[in-house]
């Protein structure tokens, strides 16, 4: 930090909130608010007469609650940058303070939190983690037995610069504990709480272990484990030491920890797997290996920066293997903690994977997007002949439309990553996506469905997941029937309804619409926008006359390809199980009113050159 | 030594098929159920963890045989901690269907009914919480009756139906009424008792 600090490049704003987030990849602007220290930061000199002064004493945060803070104070003794503040939620205005700063006059009450623009090329988002709350998992008396902690208070108690100036004490008594148990797993791989492993537990508790036993020869130290998971380099190494060093490791994790009141040592039970008995183990302190948790106000930095979440809470990375340090906002980045719980080396190498990645933005005079952006035929779009519309800025993911009335909308470029949700659901046909285009999606159609369309099931699918589950099926070798035919799109938001009309208008025995679950959406909302679309549109075919076996929605990810086969099983097997005259009675009977409804389709520019070409016939 | 491939492993499929039984898989074996678990504080040999193991291991002689698959009180205290979400009390009682289907003889306490006496009043079966009870049409000494029925895979031996039957006509297979009493009397007399 202190380097960072020293760095001509690097400009630090703690105590800072950011508030607001605009433009996109390279031309980024970002509302800052920098908080009131009450403390002037240009004359500060971290001196620390003041704290003494203080009649004021709040638990300290840093310190995990376990040592008391004043109500002017830096966080812990290495803060950079060195500059006191004032919690004025505790402080009692008493100008003690001001005395004891004396001729540095750095103290100003009368500052207010400020507010700046900054113009910016790139954003990391390294927010970091949380702690679980233990004292949720009542069993296990954490908040009630106070020899109960978790192992950041131990940290902290263990720490030369902490309360205790390194010397481990017990919270009940202030004694040594000579027997102490770890508790893995507290909050993580729990279906109550939370199902994922936090990795990096079992690491630290053994760290910990390790350090104790080396320090005090004759502890009696256990550790309970469900499974000891250190898969890093050397990691299996250092736990072959901890074991070797006398250090107990017992499988099964603990039911119930009681305390004896009259000595306050607490009583651990659990079954041990190896002896297949139950156990209890008497112990002066136990410390709980807590899961790591995202930040209580992730959904805010969530909503500020377009940073979607993970099913666990932490943010979304662009591509889990591919581009595992982009966030899917071009321009801003991923960096430890935040993304997924990590340890040290990870998390490091994440945050210098991020910085380069935003590096190559900053040094870049141009930046290459896909070309598969939406584009606004503005003499369409209803908004310029001043009618109130909007529809296409609701559904973007990634707000890259900007509707005036007035004006045509218009569509950041490089904000826009080409879900074309937009193109699907404007009602004016006034929007196109670059490469996938109406006339070329309906000129597909007509080639596929070209020779005994009744015979045929239209498939559309999205890039990422249904279009790799069809691919994963075929390298798994999970066959499927040949009546098939695909049709890929970006997303599902893309499908529009109106594809489906012509599919069945050229009669199509089945169609079927395909994307990944909302969870894995590419484009972090467009999977819903089609998914909402697809639930209006199953009724109307059914207000048309078309019988409902005959439209699917199905959501399928790239790793399902048995799942696809299934699905285009089933639907092979409902076709052919109809009547083929009814089937085409059926056609020519809804024909009609899906000519009504598609009469628009020829409007879009190119459209009619398309049906005229009559491919494959 | 088990060889395993002789196990069937079609057993968990069968058991998972069943309403309760669905979790089974879930379980890493992490030991939560047999620290939490009642019953082995009185059976030291009971072992929820194992049984299940032994599920997904494919033993279905093992598991169907076992005394333990009765033992199980529904006292759902394991339930509230197990960090896989298992109802093991449901699927327990999915293990004694499977086992009463398959022919094997309930080997844990139970309530039994002397159909003899039985007036079919019906009191048992509004008792019970396990809606183990039912009134059946049967062939008793040669005449058709409505008698009680108990099923033993429901039933949890809790003895509401035995202590309510008004012709003394249930009882629990462990514990009737003539052992309970015999116990009671041999217990010291509250006098003896050293203060």
């Amino acid at each position: 930090m202190v380097d960072a600090a020293r760095h001509p490049n690097i400009k630090i704003l703690s105590y800072s909130e950011v508030k607001r987030v605009e433009g996109f990849i390279g031309n980024f602007r970002v509302l800052v608010e920098q908080k009131p220290r009450y403390v002037m930061a240009d004359r500060c000199n971290g001196c620390g007469l003041c704290a003494p002064e203080c009649p004021i004493e709040v638990p300290n945060e840093f310190e995990e609650g376990i040592a008391p803070r004043k109500a002017i104070y830096i966080p812990h003794s290495q803060s950079v940058p060195l500059v006191y503040t004032i919690d004025m939620d505790n402080c009692i205005q008493c100008y003690k303070c001001v005395d004891a700063c004396g001729k540095l006059d750095a103290i100003d009450f009368s500052q207010q939190p400020t507010q700046t623009w900054l113009d910016v090329g790139s954003i990391v988002v390294a927010t970091g983690f949380d702690s679980f709350d233990p004292s949720t998992i009542e069993e296990y008396g954490y908040g009630r037995f106070p020899n109960v902690i978790t192992t950041l208070e131990l940290e902290r108690i263990n720490n030369s610069a902490g309360p205790t100036a390194g010397k481990i004490v017990r919270p009940s008594d202030g004694k040594l504990p000579q027997r102490v148990a770890f508790v893995q797993c507290v909050g993580s791989r729990d279906e109550h709480y939370n199902a994922y492993c936090s990795g990096f537990c079992c690491m630290y508790t053994i760290k910990n272990a390790v350090q104790w036993k080396q320090t005090h020869p004759d502890a009696d130290i256990t550790i309970f484990y469900m499974d000891i998971r250190t898969p890093g380099k050397s990691y299996e190494e250092f736990y072959q030491r901890a074991r070797e060093m006398g250090i107990r490791f017992i499988q099964g994790r603990p039911s119930r920890i009681n305390e004896d009141p009259a000595t306050g040592n607490l009583l651990v039970q659990a079954e041990d797997l190896a002896l297949g008995e139950v156990i209890e183990l008497e112990s002066e302190l136990v410390v709980l290996s807590t899961a790591a948790v995202p930040r209580a106000d992730a959904d805010q930095v969530s909503t500020t920066l377009n940073v979607s979440r993970s099913p666990g809470g932490f943010f979304m990375e662009y591509h889990p293997k591919l581009r595992p340090v982009d966030s899917p906002t071009d321009g801003v980045f991923l960096a430890g903690a935040a993304q997924g719980p990590k340890d040290i080396p990870a998390s490091v190498a994440q945050g210098s994977a991020a910085a380069s990645r935003a590096a190559r933005i900053l040094n870049a005079q141009k930046w290459e997007i896909e070309p598969i952006v939406a584009h606004v035929w503005e003499d369409r779009c209803i908004s310029a002949q001043g009618k109130k519309c909007g529809i296409c800025a609701t559904k973007c993911p990634y707000s890259a439309i900007v509707v005036e009335q007035g004006k045509a909308a218009r569509v950041t470029a490089a904000k826009c990553h080409g879900c074309g949700g937009c193109v699907a659901e404007c009602p004016h046909n006034a929007i196109t996506q670059m490469h996938f285009t109406d006339a070329q999606i309906i000129a597909q159609l007509h080639a596929l469905l070209a020779k005994e369309p009744e015979k045929k099931i239209l498939a559309f699918m999205c890039h990422w997941c249904s279009y790799g589950g069809a691919d994963n099926a075929g390298t798994s070798h999970f066959e499927y029937p040949a009546s098939q035919r695909g049709l890929r799109v970006m997303c599902s938001a893309r499908m529009d309804q109106d594809f489906v009309y012509e599919a069945f208008r050229l009669g199509a025995g089945m169609v079927l619409v395909s994307g990944c679950h909302p969870q894995d959406c590419h484009y972090i909302s467009g999977q819903r926008v089609g998914a909402e679309r697809f639930e209006k549109l199953a009724k109307r075919l059914e207000d048309v006359g078309i019988s409902p076996q005959r439209f699917r929605v199905e959501w399928i990810s790239a790793a399902e390809g048995s799942k696809y086969a299934q699905v285009i099983h089933e639907m092979d097997e409902a076709l052919r199980g109809m009547d083929p005259a009814a089937l085409k009675e059926e056609n020519s009977r809804v024909r009609p009113e899906l000519e009504r409804r598609l009469r628009r389709l020829v409007e879009i520019p190119s459209v009619a050159h398309a049906l005229e070409l009559k491919i494959g016939v | 030594m088990r060889r395993l491939n002789e196990c069937d492993p079609k057993f968990k499929d069968q058991v998972m098929a069943e309403p309760g039984g669905e979790n089974l898989i879930r379980c890493y074996a992490c030991g939560t159920c047999m620290a939490t678990c009642l019953i082995r504080r009185s059976d030291p040999e009971y072992n929820p963890r194992r049984i299940m193991h032994k599920a997904i291991l494919g033993l279905r002689q093992d598991v169907l045989s076992s005394r333990q698959i009765w033992m199980c009180s529904a006292c759902d205290d394991c339930y509230a901690h197990c960090p896989q979400n298992i109802h093991i009390s449901e699927l327990f009682k999915v293990f004694r269907t499977i086992a009463q289907h398959e022919g094997f003889k309930p080997t844990g306490p139970t309530a039994r009914v002397n159909e003899r006496t039985c007036v079919a009043c019906g009191l048992c079966v509004e008792v019970c919480p396990y809606q183990a009870v039912e009134l059946v049409q049967k062939r008793v000494l040669g005449q058709n009756k409505t008698v009680s029925q108990v099923n033993a895979a429901l039933c949890m031996s809790c003895g509401l139906c035995a202590a309510s039957c008004r012709s003394a006509s249930i009882d629990l297979t462990d514990h009737t009424d003539e052992t309970l009493l015999e116990r009671l009397q041999a217990e010291p007399q509250p006098e003896e008792v050293a203060v």
